[in-house]
This record gives structure tokens, sequence and C-alpha cells, in this order.
């Protein structure tokens, strides 16, 4: 069995959790252009190596953020947004 | 008094028991031979009693203000005077359950008509049940990912989980007694999974009389 372990919850089973997308900073759409705000809403990187995503603990609906290996699935760390690493 | 029906009522009124109303629901107090069940491994409904949920920064302040004392850790819980529970579940979201002697759920619903910022009152219509007896630990082995006996009791741990695929909060009171709450909107289908894997290892359903 996968697990993962919610800064809050513990480690419990992958199938209590689901993904919420990379961890990226948003621009301001008032003062980018529209191909930067394009860019940002319609590309993503997907090159595989260690990024910070959004993750959800689907019991408890607690959002934190993970450290993984997308090209190993291996979890590296994971913390509650706003917590210093 | 408001009418409460409680999620479970249409799986529970096909039993030959006696009913009685508790917090304005019709509530299933007894079932002839359930004295015989409820060592082995029991089940039976609690939505009967009243409960309210609070969440947001303010929550722990404005719980305080009420003479409330709030367990200090994140899924913890405390008893109530007079019977009761306050659970903390993660970091500022609270689930008040009274027993049949308190009346905190309703003080509380009272006080948060009028409420300071970041303190939001949550509506629970929990299907609220309870898991009595030896065996219970054979039916969440079945059920739920969660080790439930490496738990330390004295800690008053509370765990968010999936049961069965349903989101519960799981409160080990006893180690022959867990309580369970869910969505009522899942209520029916928990119960029933719950009652046939309790069946099998034969337990069935108990009046609440024979718990509370």
């Amino acid at each position: 069995m996968k697990l993962m372990t919610c800064p809050i919850n513990g480690s419990r089973p992958i199938s209590e959790f689901f993904y919420g997308g990379e961890l990226r900073s948003m621009p301001d759409p008032n003062m980018v252009t529209d191909e930067v705000w394009a860019d940002y809403v319609f590309h993503r990187n997907n090159a595989p190596g260690i990024k910070c995503e959004w993750w959800c603990h689907i019991p408890s609906n607690s959002w934190f953020i993970a450290e993984r290996n997308t090209l190993t699935d291996e979890i590296i760390h994971t913390y509650l947004w706003g917590e210093v690493v | 008094m408001i009418r409460r029906i409680s999620p479970n009522h249409d799986r529970l009124q096909s039993l030959n028991g006696t009913w009685r109303d508790i917090n304005g629901m019709p509530s299933l107090v007894s079932i002839p031979g359930d004295d015989r069940i409820v060592a082995n491994l029991g089940i039976a409904d609690l939505s009967f009693l009243t409960r309210f949920g609070v969440k947001g920064a303010g929550a722990v302040a404005w719980l305080e203000s009420q003479k409330l004392e709030v367990p200090d850790r994140a899924n913890t819980w405390k008893p109530l005077p007079d019977g009761g529970i306050i659970a903390r579940l993660g970091l500022t979201e609270f689930l008040i359950e009274d027993s049949l002697h308190s009346s905190f759920a309703l003080r509380l619903a009272e006080a948060c008509q009028s409420v300071p910022a970041k303190v939001y009152p949550v509506l629970r219509q929990d299907a609220a049940i309870v898991l009595c007896g030896k065996a219970i630990q054979d039916l969440l082995r079945q059920t739920c990912s969660v080790n439930f006996q490496a738990l330390s009791l004295a800690e008053h741990p509370v765990i968010l989980t999936l049961m069965v695929g349903v989101s519960v909060t799981i409160i080990p009171i006893l180690p022959d007694r867990y309580r369970i709450w869910c969505d009522g909107t899942f209520g029916a289908y928990l119960w029933e999974t719950l009652l046939t894997i309790a069946q099998e290892l034969g337990g069935g359903v108990v009046g609440v009389d024979r718990l509370i």
C-alpha cells in the first residue's frame, strides 16, 4: 500500500488523498501581458523532477504541500502552506 | 421542538424494536435479544444527540469565551461536563456533541447568531453511530486502513479517515466503544455496510438503552 503523510492527520493510504496541481505563483492578471497570463493559465511544465504540489487529505479536507519526485513518485516531504521547510 | 429524522431511520424501521422520541427524533431504544449481542459486536444509531460545529481562526477564542475547555492539540477530544464531547478536527474546526444530560450544542447554536470575525458555524446533520463489543477490531480491519490498536486511548485521539469509502470521524472512547460520524447523506450506506459485516461477525443492531 502506498502511503502519504498528511501534516495534520499522519500517515495514510494514498487513496485518502487527491492531487491539486503543481504549486505555482500566480502573476497579477492586471499587471502582466496577455501572453504571460495565458502562459500561466494554459501551460504546464511536465518535465519529470522534484516538484512542489498541492495535495488534499479528503476526509479532513486538509490542503498541504508535498515535495515529490515525479520521475520516481517518491514523496520527499509534506508540510502545511506557510510552514518553513 | 423541531422534528428530526435520523439518516438511518429507514434502515431501522423494519426491526421489531421499541421506539422513543429523543431530542425530537424517533429513536430505536431496544430490540428483543440485543442484550446477547452487545458484548460481542453491537451497532447503534446515536443521530438523535444534539451537536454543533464551528470552524475558523477565531473558533478557539470564541469557544473559550463560551466557557468551554477546548482540546489544545489537533485531532484530539475532551469530555464535556455532564457528558458529551468536544472534538478538535484538524487545526481550527470543532465538533461539539451533547450527552442526554447536557445542552451545550443548543446554547452554542443560539450564541452563534452573532459571532465575531473568523468564526463560522458548521451545520452538523451527521449520521452518528456507536460500535460496541469485543469484536470491534475485527470489523474495523475489514472497513478501514487505520490501525486503531496502535493508538493510545489515553491521548484522546480523533481519527479522520475513510471507512468503506466514506469520509468519517472516529473516536475510540473505550477499547470496546467507538463513535463514528459521517455526513448524513452517506449514513444509510455506511450503516448497512457496517451492519452486514457486524452480522457476519455474530453481531447486530442494539437499542440505545443498552448503551446510554
